[in-house]
C-alpha cells in the first residue's frame, strides 16, 4: 500500500476531485439557468472553469448568454438555446415532463445524446434526479441513483450517500450506496481500499432502526465492503472513515444540520475577530489558520455532488453556488468522465448483483 | 407483435432499465406492491414504452396501468 499516494489535505481531494486527463478533451453541459444567482454568476464559473482540455455547451436563452459573454467570449465555450426555466419550486417529475425545452432538460439530453459527457446544473435537485433517471438513466442492476457529496469535515472531506434521493430505502439499497461510496472514494479521490461506515444511533451493529440493522447484516456480509462498521453523526465531521452511507431521509437532515452549523461558527467567528481592536491583533496573527478552517468548511471548495448510479456524470451544484462554485461542480462533471469511475461502477455492481442470494 | 413478445419487451425494460428482479415479472405482478417501483420508475417505464413501442401515453392512461398485465395490454391497444 505504500505506493499509494495518501491524501493529506482538503486540496489534495479538491484537486483529485478536479484533476484533468492530458490528451482527453472532455465536453460538460451546463444549466446556465440552475441556481439562485443564474445566468450572471454561472457564465462567471464557465469562464473560469472552460480550458482547451474541457469545453462547455453553455445552455440557456441565446440573447442574453451572448449579452453576458459580450467582450469575454471563449472557444471553449458553446451556447446551445433553451428559452424555458425550472424553478427551483416546480415539482420535479411534472417539470421535467412539462418543460422538454427548458434549460435543465436540454442540458441533461445533451448528456444522454452524447453531444456532452456529463452536465452540470445548480438548479432544482429534484428535477436533475428525475432528469437524470428518465433521460441518462441509471447504470444496469443499479436500484437507486444516490446523491453522493463530499462533507468538508475536519481534517479531510468525508464522501457522504445518500444526502437526499431517497427518503425511503431498503436494506440492499443501502448495501450498494456502500459499494457506489466505495468506487467513488476510489476511483475519483485516489484513496486506496476506502472504509465504508453506516451512519445509525450507536456503533454496535444492533443499533440503530430496523432497516440500518439490516443494512448492517447486509454489508458487513459483502466480501466486497471494507466495512467499519456502524458511525455516529458526530463522526461526519470528526473523520473515522472515508465513506459514510445513510438513507436520503436522515442523509439530508444531516448534511443540512452540518452546513447550518459550520456556516453559523464562520459567521461568529467573523464577528468575534471584527470586534474589539484586541480581536483584531488576534485575527491578523491567526488569520492563515482561519483562512485554512474557512476553506475546509466552505462546500464551494467541492463544488457539487454527484448524482451516482446514472450512466453519465451528473453534477448538481448548491442552488447559491457562487463562480468559484459552479466552477469547480463543473471541473467535477469532467472529471466524473475521464476517471474510471463508471466502467468501475457497472463493473462492480454486476459482480455484486451476480452473488447477491 | 403478438402479447407474449409484447411481454418480453416490457420485461425487458423492467429488467435492463428499472433493475426489477427478473424472476418477479409475470402477467399479474403489481408494479407498486410486487415489483417495488416506485412513482418515478412508472413515469422512467412509461417514457420507455413510449420510445420503443412508439406510442403515446398520456399520465391519466398511465395512471390505471397497474400491472404488467395493464401494460401489456395498453400496448396491445394502440398497436392495434
Amino acid at each position: 500500500m505504500m505506493a499509494e499516494a495518501r491524501l493529506l489535505t482538503p486540496h489534495d481531494i479538491q484537486a483529485a476531485l478536479t484533476a484533468q486527463k492530458a490528451g482527453v478533451t472532455v465536453r460538460v453541459a451546463v444549466d446556465a439557468l440552475g441556481g439562485d444567482h443564474a445566468p450572471e454568476i454561472v457564465v462567471d464559473g464557465v469562464l473560469q472553469a472552460a480550458n482547451a482540455l474541457l469545453k462547455v455547451l453553455l445552455v440557456g436563452p441565446e440573447g442574453r448568454l451572448r449579452e453576458l459573454l459580450a467582450g469575454r467570449e471563449s472557444p471553449f465555450v458553446e451556447i446551445v438555446d433553451a428559452a424555458d426555466r425550472i424553478a427551483s419550486g416546480d415539482e420535479p417529475v411534472e417539470a421535467v415532463r412539462g418543460k422538454p425545452g427548458s434549460s435543465l432538460v436540454t442540458a441533461v439530453r445533451l448528456t444522454s445524446e452524447g453531444a456532452a459527457e456529463a452536465c452540470f446544473s445548480a438548479g432544482n435537485t429534484g428535477a436533475m434526479l428525475a432528469a437524470g433517471m428518465l433521460h441518462v438513466h441509471r447504470i444496469k442492476g443499479v436500484m437507486r441513483p444516490a446523491i453522493c457529496t463530499l462533507l468538508p469535515a475536519v481534517p479531510l472531506p468525508v464522501v457522504f450517500l445518500d444526502a437526499g434521493a431517497n427518503a425511503d430505502v431498503r436494506p440492499e439499497h443501502l448495501r450498494q450506496f456502500a459499494v457506489m461510496g466505495q468506487v467513488f472514494a476510489h476511483e475519483v479521490l485516489g484513496i486506496a481500499d476506502p472504509t465504508v461506515g453506516l451512519l445509525s444511533i450507536g456503533e454496535e451493529p444492533g443499533k440503530g432502526n430496523a432497516v440500518t440493522i439490516e443494512a448492517h447484516k447486509l454489508i458487513a456480509a459483502d466480501p466486497q465492503i471494507n466495512f467499519f462498521g456502524n458511525v455516529e453523526g458526530h463522526q461526519l465531521v470528526q473523520r473515522t472513515v472515508d465513506v459514510i452511507v445513510a438513507d436520503g431521509f436522515a442523509g439530508n437532515i444531516a448534511l443540512k444540520v452540518f452546513e447550518g452549523t459550520a456556516k453559523t461558527i464562520v459567521s461568529e467567528i467573523r464577528k468575534a475577530v471584527s470586534g474589539s481592536g484586541r480581536a483584531k491583533v488576534g485575527a491578523a496573527i491567526m488569520a492563515p489558520d482561519l483562512r485554512r478552517i474557512g476553506a475546509a468548511l466552505d462546500p464551494e471548495e467541492y463544488g457539487g455532488a454527484y448524482l451516482l448510479g446514472l450512466r453519465r456524470p451528473l453534477i448538481i451544484g448548491h442552488g447559491s453556488s457562487r463562480a468559484k462554485g459552479v466552477a469547480n461542480g463543473i471541473r467535477t462533471a469532467s472529471r466524473g468522465v475521464t476517471s474510471e469511475l463508471l466502467p468501475t461502477l457497472a463493473a462492480r455492481i454486476e459482480a455484486a448483483g451476480a452473488q447477491a442470494p | 407483435m403478438t402479447r407474449e413478445e409484447v411481454f418480453e419487451q416490457v420485461k425487458s425494460i423492467l429488467v435492463e432499465t428499472l433493475s426489477v428482479d427478473e424472476d418477479k415479472v409475470t402477467m399479474d405482478a403489481r408494479f407498486q406492491e410486487d415489483l417495488e417501483t416506485d412513482s418515478l420508475d412508472l413515469v422512467e417505464l412509461v417514457m420507455t414504452m413510449e420510445d420503443k413501442f412508439g406510442i403515446k401515453i398520456t399520465d391519466e392512461e398511465a395512471a390505471e396501468i397497474k400491472t404488467v398485465g395493464d401494460a401489456v395490454d395498453f400496448v396491445m391497444g394502440r398497436l392495434g
